[in-house]
């Protein structure tokens, strides 16, 4: 078959296909004799397409048809996705990501408190550094007996606060999260320089007699923000490490997998950062809240977030035992 | 069609029955300047968002502590939520890509999905480093939000009016002439008249030369009529 015979046979059909996929792309409200009519129609361009590349590549006919293939393959079919859940993705889905992540998670745990300790110690034995972190104007405040958490409630409203310490926390997550295409080496960094900080920061209340007075501001936040923020950084580092391990599969299979099931563990986190901005916002500057009750509260933070996480573990060897016998 | 089927050189992928379909990838140029168009409009966005929370405080009477705290939790939705939010409304798409008849797809060709979508969004932060030089090392213009998602960006515009020119050929013309005929066909009004004038004249007598009589009448002034009437003409 020549050339302008091909096109003018074949042309009306691609036309209609055209005009078919772009109404299908918009509406996505196709019923099933449609979808299965304009696949066959899409199989028709296909082949259509393979003739042209095959005897007139680089033709008009040719360009055209191949943006109508990868048209057809972008509007016929998608990624596969189940159905979503709020209470599934929070109860059954979310849980399950962070016990895959677990070990990594125990990695940015462990850097953590050991640079928590190295800031602590490095904050107690040199005076200069709580100068360098906080400023001189917080020091010479901590000199007089009064932490820079107390501005929170005398000078700032508690919806500024709240909102600066939500955003502020969640791209600490989503630093650490994304650190982790970096090989995992952005995510180590978030977990190990928030450590140092607080081991400073403690450090240097500690030379002062004031760290009980932080412990009372941050008990209430402060277990489940560190949890949070060293559990995406642990995902993070569960993508770095499929980045550089290679396995039986591609890397071009295992990192996309391993991405999807850390955004799962972001997913679930930032909803916490939310109420925990709150929490440190209203509750934790309050000096009417006795320590027992902010210590109290802060448990109780983090035995919500972690019970899902911890019955899913129980109940999972009890499913495959369930399922073996 | 199939993940594994992808040649990474070419960025081929198998379609159905096994049809080798060449994906029309975007280079790092094209890319680049969708971005700073969608970063444009961002800023434009996150300027008219505080005007509206500045008039809304105001108007409401709100203390000013309110405001600012709407105005960071709005401007941080903004922030992470732009790009992602309108990829996965428009199937791949921001407002940047559409100027520039871009699209992301999953590497197979397919649709890229929510989790793919989101996943190389939020890459972004650290792709604002890296990206633009992964994007010109890579053979198939990939940011590191890609690799992570398995997603790559394409070309896809609508067809050209002008795309099936030809509608008439001599006989046992292959593709190199139908291309040039084409070619000189869709470019010509876009030339200037002396360099259409030249071409149009060589086009003509290479074809008189060739295929005798299958261009109509004789050669006038103007070659460009001539070849247009007869590579046009409806086959009788």
């Amino acid at each position: 078959m020549d050339y302008a015979r091909f096109v003018a046979l074949r042309r009306p059909l691609w036309e209609s296909f055209e005009r078919d996929a772009t109404a299908a792309r918009r509406s996505r409200d196709l019923t099933y004799s449609e979808v299965e009519e304009l696949a066959l129609r899409y199989r028709q361009v296909l082949q259509d397409h393979a003739w042209a590349r095959a005897h007139f590549p680089g033709t008009g006919a040719a360009q055209r048809l191949l943006r109508l293939a990868v048209l057809g393959g972008t509007v016929l079919q998608r990624e596969d996705e189940g159905r979503f859940s709020l209470v599934r993705f929070f109860f059954s889905r979310f849980p399950a990501a962070v016990r895959t992540s677990m070990p990594w998670i125990g990695v940015a745990a462990g850097l953590f408190l050991v640079t928590a300790l190295l800031g602590w110690a490095v904050a107690v034995y040199e005076p200069g550094v709580a100068v360098a972190l906080l400023g001189p104007a917080t020091v010479e405040g901590l000199e007089h007996g009064h932490l820079w958490t107390e501005s929170l409630t005398t000078t700032l409203p508690p919806a500024l606060t709240s909102s600066a310490i939500a955003t502020n926390n969640m791209s600490v997550a989503l630093t650490a999260w994304a650190g982790g295409a970096l090989c995992g080496l952005g995510s180590l960094w978030v977990a190990m320089f928030n450590g140092f900080m607080l081991g400073a920061v403690f450090g240097v209340t500690a030379r002062f007699s004031m760290a009980a007075e932080l412990g009372n501001f941050v008990i209430a936040h402060g277990m489940l923000e560190i949890t949070l923020i060293l559990v995406c950084a642990g995902a993070g580092l569960g993508i770095g490490v499929a980045i550089l391990r290679a396995g039986d599969l591609p890397r071009s299979v295992t990192v996309p997998r391993a991405a999807r099931e850390a955004l799962v563990v972001l997913l679930g986190c930032l909803p916490w950062f939310l109420l925990l901005a709150i929490v440190e916002s209203v509750l934790s500057p309050s000096a009417e809240l006795p320590f027992l009750w902010k210590a109290l509260l802060g448990l109780a933070l983090e035995i919500c977030f972690l019970t899902p996480i911890a019955l899913g573990a129980i109940r999972e060897p009890a499913a495959v035992e369930g399922a073996a016998s | 069609m199939t993940t594994d089927d992808l040649s990474p050189e070419l960025g081929t992928v198998l379609s159905l029955d096994n049809v080798p379909v060449e994906l029309p990838l975007a280079r790092v140029g094209s890319r680049v300047l969708a971005a700073v168009l969608d970063y444009l409009l961002l800023f434009f966005i996150l300027l008219v968002w505080s005007v509206v929370v500045i008039a809304l405080a105001r108007g409401l009477g709100l203390r000013a502590g309110w405001g600012f705290g709407v105005w960071l939790l709005g401007g941080f939705a903004l922030e992470y939520g732009y790009f992602a939010v309108q990829e996965v409304v428009f199937d791949g798409r921001t407002a940047g890509k559409r100027v520039f008849g871009l699209r992301v797809v999953a590497r197979d060709g397919a649709a890229a999905g929510t989790a793919a979508l989101l996943v190389r969004n939020i890459v972004r932060i650290v792709d604002l480093f890296v990206g633009v030089l992964l994007m010109a090392l890579d053979p198939l213009s990939r940011r590191l939000g890609d690799r992570l998602a398995g997603t790559l960006v394409v070309h896809q515009r609508p067809a050209a009016h002008d795309e099936l020119v030809v509608a008439r050929l001599p006989p046992h013309w292959g593709a190199a002439e139908t291309q040039l005929v084409e070619s000189y066909l869709r470019r010509a009004r876009e030339l200037e008249p002396a360099a259409r004038f030249a071409l149009g004249r060589r086009l003509e007598s290479w074809i008189d030369e060739r295929a005798p009589g299958f261009l109509p009448g004789a050669p006038g002034p103007d070659p460009l009529p001539r070849l247009w009437t007869g590579f046009r003409q409806e086959r009788g």
